[in-house]
């Protein structure tokens, strides 16, 4: 994993989530601002899937299950 | 030589997981100061909050996330240039977003005070937010004093680690800040 292709590969990884998260920060800013009743729901479920898309995948949650020594 | 690796690697899951209590621990805290908005102002939002900073200011925070998980796949494969230019990325990124906070906390004091209810709860949520946020910025500058003296290598990168894994923590906190705060109503 310590080839240039592997490093291409984790940084295409982080521009792919990167942008799912752009994308959802734009739904989410949709919903707030167009929806004005029952929107908290909607907006509720946007922060958890955000939020779980920055744990797993930035801050690699799973290290702490499998105890892996690099974050791949 | 077995045995070094393991009490490496032992010690790096001890490391980890004290870092992840601490992150339960801010979660709290955090988690508080969000439901005391709704305890105190229910869905109540000004019509004054300017909600297209809001958004620029997460989309900053947001792309500040990108630039540190990049410079901690670089580190971790030797790729020390660019692990530096990246951190220097993340931290303009997270300048960036404090200059936006600011922006808004000099609006905020215009239209909703500190004095009100939901200028209470706006400038504690954003303020301490922005506290982690500039001692964020104080670790990444220090890591690249020592990144450049190349003491961070594929083998040995939990510094640069805990720092980015931190930089990530004050991100998902924003995640719930910025619709809390800026879009239920």
């Amino acid at each position: 994993m310590k080839t240039g292709s592997g490093l291409r590969r984790k940084l295409a990884l982080g521009y792919a989530v990167f942008g799912g998260l752009i994308a959802l920060k734009i739904v989410e800013y949709f919903v707030g601002t167009r929806i004005h009743s029952g929107g908290w729901a909607y907006l509720a479920i946007l922060a958890i899937v955000s939020s779980w898309l920055v744990l797993y995948f930035f801050m690699h949650i799973y290290q702490l299950r499998s105890g892996r020594k690099d974050h791949d | 030589m077995i045995s070094v690796s393991r009490e490496a690697r032992h010690r790096l899951s001890i490391n980890r997981v004290g870092l992840w209590l601490f992150f339960l621990s801010d979660s709290f805290f955090f988690g508080a100061l969000l439901v005391t908005r709704y305890y105190l102002q229910g869905v109540h939002r000004p019509s004054d909050l300017n909600q297209t900073l809001g958004f620029a200011i997460s989309a900053i925070l947001l792309l500040s996330s990108l630039t540190a998980y990049s410079a901690e796949t670089a580190i971790a494969r030797g790729e020390e240039r660019l692990f530096r230019r990246n951190i220097v990325f993340t931290s303009v990124l997270g300048v960036l977003f404090m200059a936006g906070v600011g922006l808004e906390w000099s609006e905020g004091f215009r239209h909703f005070p500190p004095s009100q209810g939901f200028g209470t709860v706006f400038f504690a949520l954003t303020g301490f937010h922005a506290f982690h946020v500039f001692t964020g910025l104080i670790a990444l500058a220090l890591l690249l004093f020592p990144g450049q003296k190349g003491r961070f290598t594929p083998d040995n990168y939990w510094g640069v680690e805990g720092i980015v894994k931190y930089w990530h923590f004050v991100d998902v906190v924003w995640l719930f800040i910025f619709p809390t705060l800026y879009l239920v109503s």
